[in-house]
């Protein structure tokens, strides 16, 4: 979980870097000063695999010790130690790597996205690495090749591996400049953790240091329907692949929802003069086919291009592709219209390291998604499915893929605050709550912020008495305020001297207005399964947390035995 | 009296900049606000007012601007000085209620000084300015937890530029968290019966209270400028604003003084009367939890029984009117 806490690691990361380089690593460059400068070298190599090896071997007792204490995956622990060790040790470990290293970045659909690559990559025949899903700060990437690496400091069979690493939006930079990448993918930039941010614009700005870091001979794969993702090409001398979709079918404008005109929209103004775009096509929030209204600026014809996407139930969509070099129709495993974007990045960048066309189609279609993206499972005679909804825009997406059919679903949202959440929740405020109102067979409300969000499903128009709510923890308030009713009756008797009022009757009340729709029971154990006990044997119950929501019900499915522990879980 | 009222009722709202000024779920405010009122049977009519859109002050009884990023806010700061300055000051003076959220509440004190480029004019409604002191210096974000007129608001910061106060009232004392500018514990302005504050998150569902206030102002001024109870009332609360104006940056003891707390009944019991009663379970819970979440559990303990109270007289009115 340490990897969730970019600010402090980073920060740490950052502070020891010199001081370490000037104990070790520079001193004996200063000493042999007089020797050539190719001994220079060979001594500066043999010191910094020794170096290597060091950190490869704590990094991974580190990680070993983790999970025999059942503390967690052990990877980034294992990163973090080994970077400690040798700061270094991803540039030294990356190199050894024969096909590279593809990086991918943006606010949602980096680890579908990289999913797919995954795929693709070792059906065309390669040994793929990639970091485990949220391990995506430089520790998590670090971790990811320690512990696939020996003592002597050399990665283990890198003959014909190539690493896939989804990195985060704001380290980006830093992972360009360590990692050099044979592709690097941007996906989309949404409003995300503003507390951690500060602004979207200050991740737009980081992705300009990144483009400017990135070696010229690497192709820039980019959303073009996406502006400030699409912008991004004209900073980059080298080739730039466009991915976007062609379906003006698929326009919000078709769906007829008057509400969707308030959706989060993150990008308004032209990033060149500050005119305000406008929209021929627009799928969900800003992405679309947009032009400035001032510079005339438009999206850029996009290379790889899905002419026609059908959703096909819930669980599929049929997408007919068409590329510079290949058509044909894909049948993706997952839905949600977010997914189409995911695999046309998946296929731009596996048609820039000059894959074919079998294994792209191949890899996508049998993907197996990750935890958190649609999958079943099974539990007591009812079906599970769990979506990750982290923002405006994802979340968004989720309430359109699960209520645009009219079928009433059973639906628990788990709202944390916690770090890896973002602090702030006000976004929830910007979700379109307001189509699910007819549609909600049954509804528990659960997490940190279980009071916020069900305050906006009532400001939505849904009943209180509609929902339970299960919070994290107890209202130590509400067990003292209801200690001291009988003063505060006391008080209320004089105020109300006039009309006769009855002792049992105000009990009643204090009774139905403090606790008529919370349950008496806390925490994610219960909500699961009070939402369980709601839904009939043989339904489907939609479980839709943030991430930290996500990883504990992961955890508490995996205490029922429903799901492997996560550092189990194998990449393809 | 809500009887009579009720079906002919009906308020504007300006909305301004809704597509530049978005960032941190302001929408929630003004669903907020429409509910309310649409509960005791008053119509919200909400008109967007964009850049180029002109302010005619006698169209609106409230009005509302939210908050935005640095790029967008340029435009908007130029349109409001341009377009709206006249009109949005008009309508202060007469004592029309807005609510200006984060950018919003920047641009209606004297300037923003953005880390880089130049200083934005605002309008100078409220006596104070904002320095944005480089992206090196942490922004203030978090909860926060103010006092404000007795009672407590809660909310969520997150802002660059640091507030600091001329002769402007503060809108309340910050209890925990950073405020205007995490150094002498004041959080917004106010002036007549404008609101400037950095609290979002959103804002208003969290706080009925000051979601009754506002709406209650509004009707006041639109509706009940020939009621002598409620116009004494206003100007109660007026001129007990303007004492404490003293000096900000010093905490006033003017803050906590009893005197503060009586009027403070009389603007509550008020309420009670001009504004039907809501069953507001849920909001106090919530603002509870964010309280008590940040530690300051005593106050936790009374906004559940204070409101409570405010429960059993709800119930009974409708006891005794059925």
């Amino acid at each position: 979980m340490s990897e969730q806490k970019p600010p402090r690691s980073t920060k740490r990361e950052a502070r020891k870097r010199p001081g370490s380089d000037s104990t070790e690593d520079q001193m004996p460059a200063k000493r042999s000063s007089k020797a050539t400068r190719s001994q220079r070298i060979m001594k500066r190599r043999r010191s910094s695999s020794l170096r290597a090896g060091l950190a490869v071997m704590g990094g991974r007792a580190a990680g070993a010790l983790s999970r025999r204490l059942h503390l967690g995956g052990g990877t980034s622990i294992a990163g973090i130690v080994a970077q400690r060790l040798y700061p270094d040790i991803v540039g030294h470990l990356s190199t050894q790597l024969a096909h590279g290293s593809v990086l991918v970045t943006g606010t949602n659909g980096k680890t579908t996205t990289s999913g797919f690559i995954a795929a693709i990559l070792s059906d065309a025949g390669l040994r793929v690495w990639r970091n485990r899903e949220g391990s995506n700060l430089m520790q998590g990437v670090a971790g990811a090749l320690v512990i696939r690496a020996q003592p002597d400091g050399n990665l283990r069979r890198a003959g014909q591996a190539i690493s896939i690493f989804e990195v985060d939006e704001a380290v980006i930079p830093k992972a360009v400049e360590i990692l050099p990448p044979r592709v690097a993918v941007f996906t989309n930039l949404f409003r995300d953790q503003l507390d951690r941010f500060g602004e979207v614009d200050t991740i737009s700005t980081r992705w300009r240091q990144a483009i400017d870091l990135l070696p010229e001979s690497a192709p820039l794969v980019l959303n073009a329907d996406d502006p400030t993702t699409a912008h991004l090409g004209e900073f980059f001398p080298g080739q730039v692949i466009f991915f976007g979709i062609d379906d003006p079918s698929l326009d919000l404008a078709n769906e007829g929802l008057a509400i969707e005109r308030h959706q989060a929209i993150d990008t308004r103004t032209c990033l060149h003069c500050g005119g305000e775009y406008i929209y021929s096509v627009q799928y969900y929030s800003h992405l679309g086919h947009y032009s400035c209204s001032q510079c005339k600026r438009a999206r850029p014809e996009a290379d790889v291009r899905a002419v026609k996407v059908v959703a096909d139930g819930l669980d599929r969509l049929r997408i007919q592709i068409e590329t510079r070099t290949q058509q044909g129709e894909i049948v993706i495993p997952l839905a949600g219209f977010y997914n189409v974007y995911n695999a046309l990045a998946a296929i731009a960048a596996t048609q820039a390291l000059d894959i074919n066309w079998e294994p792209i189609v191949s890899g996508i279609e049998q993907f197996k998604p990750a935890f958190g993206r649609g999958e079943r499972i099974h539990v007591q005679g009812r079906t599970l499915r769990l979506l990750l909804a982290k923002n405006p825009t994802g979340f968004n997406e989720v309430l359109r893929t699960l209520f645009s059919d009219g079928i009433q679903r059973h639906v628990l949202f788990v709202l944390n605050d916690n770090i890896a959440d973002g602090r702030d929740i006000s976004w929830i405020w910007d979700i379109d709550f307001e189509r699910t109102t007819q549609y909600l067979a049954t509804l528990t409300v659960a997490g940190t912020r279980a009071f916020d969000l069900a305050l906006r499903l009532k400001y939505a128009g849904i009943e209180q008495t509609a929902m339970t709510i299960v919070t994290s923890a107890p209202l130590r308030a509400v067990k003292v305020a209801n200690e001291s009713k009988a003063r505060n009756t006391r008080q209320q008797r004089k105020v109300l001297k006039a009309q006769a009022m009855q002792q049992a009757q105000m009990t009643a009340l204090d009774e139905s207005i403090m606790n008529h729709h919370i349950t008496k029971s806390y925490g994610i154990t219960q909500a699961l399964d009070t939402a369980i006990r709601q839904t009939p044997t043989g339904e489907t119950l939609f479980v839709i947390p943030t991430y930290t929501g996500l990883l504990e019900i992961h955890r508490e499915l995996e205490r029922r035995g429903l799901t492997p522990r996560y550092w189990e879980e194998r990449g393809p | 009296m809500n009887d009579d009222l009720s079906s002919r009722v009906t308020l504007t709202l300006g909305h301004l900049y809704p597509d530049q000024l978005n960032l941190y779920g302001d929408r929630g405010n003004i669903l907020t606000l429409r509910r309310r009122c649409q509960l005791r049977g008053i119509e919200l009519r909400v008109v967007e007012l964009g850049i180029g859109d002109a302010l005619a002050p006698d169209v609106y009884d409230i009005l509302f601007i939210g908050g935005g990023q640095d790029k967008e806010q340029a435009p908007v700061a130029q349109d409001l000085l341009e377009i709206k300055s006249i009109g949005l000051w008009a309508a202060i003076e007469d004592d029309m209620p807005i609510l200006a959220v984060c950018g919003g509440y920047q641009l209606l004190a004297h300037y923003y000084r953005p880390a880089e480029g130049p200083d934005m004019r605002g309008l100078g409604v409220f006596d104070a300015w904002t320095i944005h002191k480089g992206v090196q210096v942490p922004r203030c974000i978090g909860d926060i937890a103010i006092s404000w007129n007795g009672d407590t608001l809660v909310g969520f910061e997150n802002h660059g530029g640091r507030t600091y106060l001329g002769t402007a009232t503060p809108l309340g004392k910050v209890l925990k968290g950073h405020g205007n500018n995490a150094e002498d514990h004041t959080e917004g302005a106010m002036y007549h019966n404008a609101f400037g504050t950095y609290m979002h998150g959103s804002l208003l569902p969290k706080n009925p209270h000051f979601a009754d206030h506002l709406i209650a102002l509004a009707l006041k001024r639109t509706y009940g400028r020939s009621d002598h109870t409620a116009e004494s009332l206003v100007h109660s609360a007026g001129s007990n604003n303007g004492s404490t104006s003293s000096n900000n940056g010093i905490k006033t003891r003017t803050w906590t003084s009893r005197s503060r707390n009586r009027i403070h009944r009389t603007v509550k019991d008020d309420h009670i009367t001009f504004l039907t009663p809501l069953d507001d379970t849920l909001e106090w819970e919530a603002h509870a939890y964010i309280l008590e979440h940040m530690g300051l559990h005593h106050a936790a303990v009374d906004v559940l029984r204070s409101y409570k109270d405010v429960g059993t007289v709800l119930h009974l009115s409708k006891t005794a009117s059925v």
